[in-house]
C-alpha cells in the first residue's frame, strides 16, 4: 500500500540544513494499522506529511498504492490524496462555519461526485460514526470526541484506501479516546489501511505493528504479547 | 464547482462580518464614484442616433480672413453664411439636407387666460424632421412648397402645444408668432435628444426641447435674427438683406447621405464647390473643407468638456485607492482563512481549486460591493443632479450602465482579489493542520 525506500526529507535555510529524515524505509501492507511514534523532532510528522502528498520528499522514493508519486504535478498529486488518502487530525480541522453534512461533503466535492450519489456517501459516512441524526449540526455545537467522529467520517466517505491519523485522540478525554479508537479499529476491520501517529503507548500496542522514529530513521517495534520489543534500525 | 464556490462565497459574506462590511463599503464608494461620473461621460458622448450617425454630415468650409489665418488651427466657428447654406441646399447632394438657425421670439396664446410671452425655437428646413427622426404626435411637417414659398406655418413642440392647447389637437389652429398669424401643421411628439447634436452652436447642448418650428424661408421673409452665435470675420453693409450676402457664418448645415460610403463623393462635390466659390473670390484662406459625421461633430465642438473627462480620470483614480485598500482587507480576510486552505488542500484541493473557489468569492464580494454602488450611484446622480434641471436631464442611469456598474465592481473586487487569492493557494497545508 505504501512503501518507501532510502527517502530523504532535507529543510534548508539560508543557515542551516536540518535532515528530518534519512535512508527512511517502510513498506506498509493493504489491511495493515501501524501506529508511529517517536520522541518530538523525530521526524514523524515529516513522514506523515509526506505519505499524504502534502509535502515533497528531497531523494528516495515513494510508492503509493502502487503509484511512484516523485515528480508528479499539484493537479496529479491533489487527485491522487483525494482518491487514495483519508486525513484525521488531532485537532480535527473541521471547517466551522460549514454544516456536518458539507464538512463531510468537502472532499467528495473535488472528487466530481454528483449530488445523489454524494448526499449517499455523507449519510452512510455520518451513520458509521453514530452522527447521522446531526448532520445539519454545526461543529461547534459537538464534543471534541464527535467532531473527531465527523473528521473520521469525512475522511471516510471517499472511500479511501489509506487513512492517515495524526495523534486522533490527542486532544480527547479518555472515554472518548477509547471511543474513536474503537472505531478505527473497525474501520481497519473493515479493510481500511491506517497509519496513525501517536505518543500514547497503550494504543499503539492494539496495532499490527508500531514504527519507531528516531532522528529521521525507522526502528520497527513488532508486537509480542503485551509487549512491544524493538527490532534494529532498518537503514 | 461555480455553483459551490458562489455557495461558499455568500456564506463567506456571513463571516467576519465587519471586514466584509469594510470591503463592500470600500468597493461600493469607488465604484458609485466611478459610475456616476461615466454616466455623465456616456450620456454626454453616446451615439444619440446610431443607425444613421455616419451618414448625417456636416461641412465645415473656412471663410475667414486671410491674414488671421493660422493653418492648422481650426476654424473659431464651424457655421456657414446664408448664402453658402442656400447654394448647398440647392446642390441636390445627399437624400436630405436642411440649414437652420436659432430663434427666439414672441408668442401670442390663443387662450385669453396666457399672457404673451417669448420662447426658442428653430427655423429649418422640412428635411430636418426625416434626417433627425423627429415623431410627430400630430398632423406632419410643412410641405415643400410652403419652404419654397415662405409659408407662415408652424410646428409645435409637444409641452409648447400642451402649454398653448391643453391636450387638444390644435393642427389646423392658428396662433400669433412673431406678430404674425401662423397655422399649425404638426405637433413632435416628446424628442429632445441630449446632447442636442443637431443644433450644438448656440443654445444649451443639454437644455430643453424646441418650443417651436419654422420654415427657414419664412424667417428669413419675416427677417428674424438668429438666437445663438454669429461670428462676422468682414466688414458687412448694416440691414437684413446684407446679412444674408456677407460673409458672416450663423447658420448650421447637415446632409444626410443613403450611405457612409457617399461621404467621398460629397467631399469631392463640397471641394468643387468652395474652388468655384474662390474663383469669385471669396473663401481666400485657403483652408481644407472638412465633413463630420455626428459623433465626429460632437468631438470637434467637445461636447464632453476637459472637466467632465477629468473628473471621470479622478474618479477612476480614488476606485485605484479603494482597490488597493481592498487589497488590504482581502489579505487579512484571507490570512484568517489558512486552516481551511490547510484542510481543503488536504482533501484533495489543488491549487487551482484554491485558486477558483477564493477568486469567486471575491466576485461575489464585487456583486454586494455593484448592489451598493448601485444604490450610492442613483444617490451621487440625485445629488448631481439637484445642481441644475440640465445637468439633472443628463444624471440618470440606463441599462447599459447599470450592467457596467456590476461589471465594474466585480472586475474591480477580482483585479484586488488576485494577490490575496494567489497568496491563499501558496499556504502550506502541513504547517496549517499541525498549528491548529
Amino acid at each position: 500500500m505504501l512503501r518507501m525506500t532510502n527517502l530523504s526529507k532535507v529543510y534548508r535555510t539560508h543557515m542551516i540544513e536540518t535532515h528530518a529524515l534519512r535512508g527512511f524505509e517502510i513498506d506498509v501492507k493493504e489491511g495493515e494499522f501501524v501506529t508511529v511514534t517517536g520522541p518530538s523532532g523525530s521526524g514523524k510528522t515529516s513522514f506523515l506529511n509526506i505519505a499524504g502528498l502534502l509535502e515533497e520528499f528531497t531523494s528516495g522514493e515513494y510508492i503509493l498504492d502502487g503509484v511512484n508519486v516523485k515528480g508528479l504535478n499539484d493537479n496529479a498529486r491533489s487527485r491522487l490524496r483525494n482518491e487514495k488518502l483519508g486525513f484525521i487530525f488531532q485537532g480535527f480541522n473541521l471547517i466551522p462555519d460549514l454544516s456536518l453534512f458539507d464538512n463531510v461533503d468537502v472532499p467528495l466535492r473535488y472528487r466530481g461526485f454528483n449530488a445523489s450519489e454524494r448526499k449517499k456517501r455523507i449519510e452512510e459516512a455520518l451513520a458509521k460514526v453514530g452522527l447521522a441524526s446531526r448532520m445539519k449540526h454545526y461543529p461547534a455545537e459537538l464534543s471534541g470526541g464527535q467532531q473527531q467522529r465527523v473528521a473520521i467520517a469525512r475522511a471516510l466517505a471517499g472511500s479511501p484506501k489509506l487513512l492517515l491519523a495524526d495523534e486522533p485522540t490527542g486532544n480527547l478525554d479518555t472515554q472518548m479516546a477509547r471511543g474513536v479508537m474503537e472505531l478505527l479499529e473497525e474501520i481497519n476491520a473493515a479493510g481500511t489501511t491506517i497509519l496513525m501517529v501517536t505518543h500514547d503507548p497503550e494504543l499503539a500496542v492494539r496495532t499490527h505493528r508500531n514504527v519507531h522514529i528516531i532522528d529521521g530513521q525507522v526502528s520497527d517495534l513488532v508486537r509480542k504479547g503485551p509487549t512491544l520489543v524493538q527490532t534494529p534500525v532498518t537503514a | 464547482m461555480f455553483v459551490y464556490y458562489f455557495k461558499l462565497g455568500v456564506r463567506s459574506l456571513r463571516r467576519n462580518r465587519f471586514l466584509t462590511a469594510l470591503m463592500v463599503l470600500t468597493l461600493a464608494v469607488g465604484v458609485a464614484a466611478s459610475v456616476s461620473t461615466l454616466t455623465i461621460l456616456h450620456v454626454m458622448s453616446g451615439d444619440p442616433i446610431p443607425e444613421k450617425s455616419s451618414r448625417l454630415l456636416v461641412p465645415e468650409v473656412d471663410n475667414g480672413p486671410p491674414e488671421t489665418y493660422n493653418p492648422g488651427t481650426e476654424q473659431d466657428d464651424p457655421q456657414l453664411t446664408y448664402q453658402d447654406s442656400i447654394n448647398l441646399l440647392k446642390s441636390g447632394k445627399g437624400v436630405r439636407r436642411t440649414a437652420m438657425f436659432g430663434l427666439y421670439a414672441p408668442l401670442e396664446p390663443p387662450r385669453k387666460d396666457l399672457p404673451a410671452f417669448s420662447a426658442y425655437g428653430m427655423a429649418p428646413t422640412r428635411d430636418f424632421f426625416a434626417m433627425f427622426d423627429v415623431p410627430f404626435l400630430h398632423g406632419q411637417t410643412w410641405t415643400e412648397q410652403d419652404d419654397t414659398r415662405g409659408a407662415d406655418v408652424v410646428v409645435l413642440g409637444r409641452e409648447m402645444a400642451e402649454r398653448l392647447y391643453g391636450s387638444a389637437n390644435p393642427v389646423g389652429q392658428r396662433l400669433m408668432l412673431m406678430g404674425f398669424p401662423f397655422t399649425v401643421v404638426g405637433v413632435v411628439d416628446k424628442w429632445n435628444p441630449r446632447p442636442r447634436y443637431y443644433k450644438l452652436i448656440g443654445g444649451d447642448n443639454f437644455g430643453d426641447a424646441e418650443g417651436f418650428y419654422v420654415p427657414l424661408s419664412t424667417a428669413v421673409r419675416h427677417e428674424r435674427n438668429q438666437s445663438g452665435s454669429m461670428n462676422c470675420s468682414m466688414r458687412r453693409e448694416p440691414g437684413y438683406a446684407a446679412l444674408l450676402t456677407s460673409e458672416c457664418t450663423w447658420m448650421q448645415f447637415w446632409f444626410e447621405t443613403a450611405s457612409s460610403g457617399d461621404r467621398a463623393e460629397l467631399q469631392e462635390y463640397l471641394d468643387n464647390y468652395i474652388a468655384d466659390q474662390r474663383k469669385l473670390g471669396r473663401f481666400k484662406r485657403n483652408a481644407p473643407n472638412k465633413l463630420y459625421d455626428v459623433m465626429e461633430w460632437m468631438d470637434r465642438l467637445k461636447v464632453v468638456d476637459n472637466d467632465s473627462k477629468l473628473s471621470a480620470w479622478l474618479a477612476f483614480g480614488f476606485l485605484v485607492l479603494c482597490l488597493v485598500n481592498t487589497i488590504g482587507l482581502l489579505l487579512a480576510k484571507f490570512s484568517v482563512r489558512a486552516s481551511e486552505i490547510g484542510v481543503r488542500r488536504a482533501l484533495g484541493a489543488s491549487r487551482a481549486e484554491i485558486f477558483r473557489q477564493f477568486l469567486i468569492e471575491t466576485g461575489v464580494v464585487g456583486l454586494a460591493g455593484g448592489l451598493l454602488g448601485l444604490v450610492l450611484s442613483f444617490g451621487a446622480l440625485a445629488l448631481i443632479g439637484m445642481q441644475g434641471s440640465n445637468i439633472a436631464a443628463i444624471a440618470h442611469m440606463d441599462w447599459q450602465m447599470l450592467a457596467l456598474t456590476f461589471v465594474l465592481s466585480v472586475a474591480a473586487a477580482v483585479l484586488a482579489g488576485l494577490l490575496p487569492t494567489w497568496r491563499a493557494c501558496q499556504v502550506t497545508p502541513a504547517i496549517q493542520l499541525k498549528s491548529q
